[in-house]
């Protein structure tokens, strides 16, 4: 392809991938909110309840306190959102080819995940409010405390990969493209149901949902370092939550849910993306369905202490044990295969 | 010379050129919705002093939260490793120089013994 060209598709599909990201994020909210109100006994908002806070948020008043740094309270939700959607692009959705998907990889996919969180923290900063100077203290100790748990499942996945002869392993398309269920044996197998498990813990972190939304915590930091946003800023860190949320779900299923429908039935080439997408997104709801709704109508908050030792003691262990399990099934693995 | 040729360490992949052109895509996108939201306020009024529970404002230095207090949780939650590594930071260079000797030669009789 020409250079022209590379960049005309770049531009491209990133405007889609953008407008599908905040669309379908938004409806991912409505689906959360719905079906946590159905588990609480109440009929809930409709599924558009996200689109219509947005556009009444983008008509509200956007106050930027006294105290507050203006340039930097008013970038910090245009960055979250920009680089919530930019890691969106990275990652397989459905068979569609991930536009970037050959121009980074998985262990950048972690790095740009900490964008929207230090965004966030630098709004919380900006907007000089005690509240929001500790929630945004709270929102850093939170990140140092996952990224641990979260750097394992990565570095676990693809060495595991690599072990089976993958070539190019941290690439979201080569893990993608070979479901890791299929390589590992009946160790490996528990190995992977243990990394699950710490990709399931770290996500309403990363979204700052119950139990890890210590940052926000309405009833002790009324809000926390979004205390003293309002208006379209707002409407912009909401947008952000939504496409996170579309991101988590999409690496938790390129990574152990690649499966494509047109995979198990045949159907014409344009019929088997649509079906793909769809089968993708049902895929994601589930996804966030177990890790965050049910996660947050069933459990309090954790202090912020608490949330440290989680990550760092209960889920890291875990997350070594699926670790060396990984590491024991490809050696009996290497050993069977030499007898 | 390829400008969206990806850098790669033999594992890793990574081509900023790409990532800055989303990015402005991206911002440009994200801008135009931040445009169309509405931009006033009512500038000196009670609306823009801090929320803080309808609590009158105490002087800043008395709502300022110091850097110290910045890791807290983490330092909380970690108290029983810090327990243990704080005082060892005696600020005394014989003693440093003795935990480096002792890990030396840790390290040393590791290697011999199992390597």
């Amino acid at each position: 392809m020409t250079l022209a060209g590379t960049i005309g598709s770049i531009i491209l599909w990133t405007v889609l991938v953008s407008l599908f990201g905040l669309v379908a994020g938004l409806f991912l909210l409505g689906i959360d909110r719905k079906l946590a109100a159905h588990m609480q006994a109440r009929i809930g908002p409709p599924l558009r309840q996200p689109f219509i806070d947005i556009r009444k948020l983008l008509v509200k008043e956007n106050i930027v306190p006294e105290n507050a740094i203006p340039w930097l309270f008013n970038s910090a939700p245009v960055i979250a959102v920009v680089s919530s959607l930019v890691i969106l692009l990275y990652i397989p959705l459905g068979s569609l080819i991930s536009p970037l998907g050959m121009y980074g990889d998985l262990i950048l996919v972690m790095y740009l995940l900490t964008i929207p969180a230090l965004a966030m923290v630098a709004g919380g900063f900006a907007s000089g409010s005690p509240y929001a100077t500790v929630g945004a203290q709270r929102e850093m100790v939170t990140m140092i405390g996952y990224e641990f748990p979260l750097a394992i499942v990565v570095i676990g996945i693809a060495w595991r990969l690599w072990a089976a002869g993958v070539a190019h392993p941290f690439l979201l398309s080569s893990i993608a493209g070979n479901p890791i269920w299929g390589i590992v044996g009946p160790l490996g197998i528990i190995g992977l149901i243990l990394l699950l498990i710490v990709l399931a813990v770290v996500t309403p972190a990363e979204l700052s949902r119950i139990p890890f939304d210590t940052q926000e915590a309405e009833t002790e930091l009324a809000g926390g370092l979004l205390v003293e946003y309002s208006g379209r800023n707002l409407a912009l860190f909401s947008l952000s939550t939504a496409v996170k949320t579309l991101v988590m779900g999409a690496l938790a299923v390129a990574i152990f849910f690649p499966w494509n429908l047109s995979s198990f039935v045949a159907m014409p080439a344009g019929v088997a993306q649509v079906a793909d997408l769809l089968f993708f997104l049902a895929k994601v709801v589930l996804v966030m369905f177990i890790t965050v709704t049910l996660v947050r109508v069933g459990m309090a908050r954790f202090r912020i202490n608490q949330v440290v030792t989680v990550y760092w003691v209960h889920f890291a262990l875990i997350g070594l044990a699926g670790l060396l399990l990984l590491m024991a099934d490809s050696a009996l693995g290497t050993a069977a295969g030499v007898l | 010379m390829d400008l969206f040729a990806s850098l790669s360490t033999g594992t890793g992949y990574w081509n900023p050129l790409a990532w800055l052109l989303a990015t402005v895509v991206a911002a440009v996108i994200v801008y135009l919705i931040w445009r169309r939201g509405e931009s006033g306020y009512k500038k000196g009024t009670a609306q823009t002093t801090p929320f803080i529970s309808g609590n009158p404002e105490p002087a800043k230095g008395m709502v300022h939260v110091r850097a110290s207090n910045l890791y807290w949780g983490y330092l909380d939650a970690l108290k029983g490793y810090y327990d243990l590594i704080v005082p060892a930071h005696t600020g005394v260079v014989n003693d440093y120089l003795l935990w480096y000797l002792g890990v030396t030669a840790a390290l040393i009789i590791v290697v011999v013994v199992f390597v």
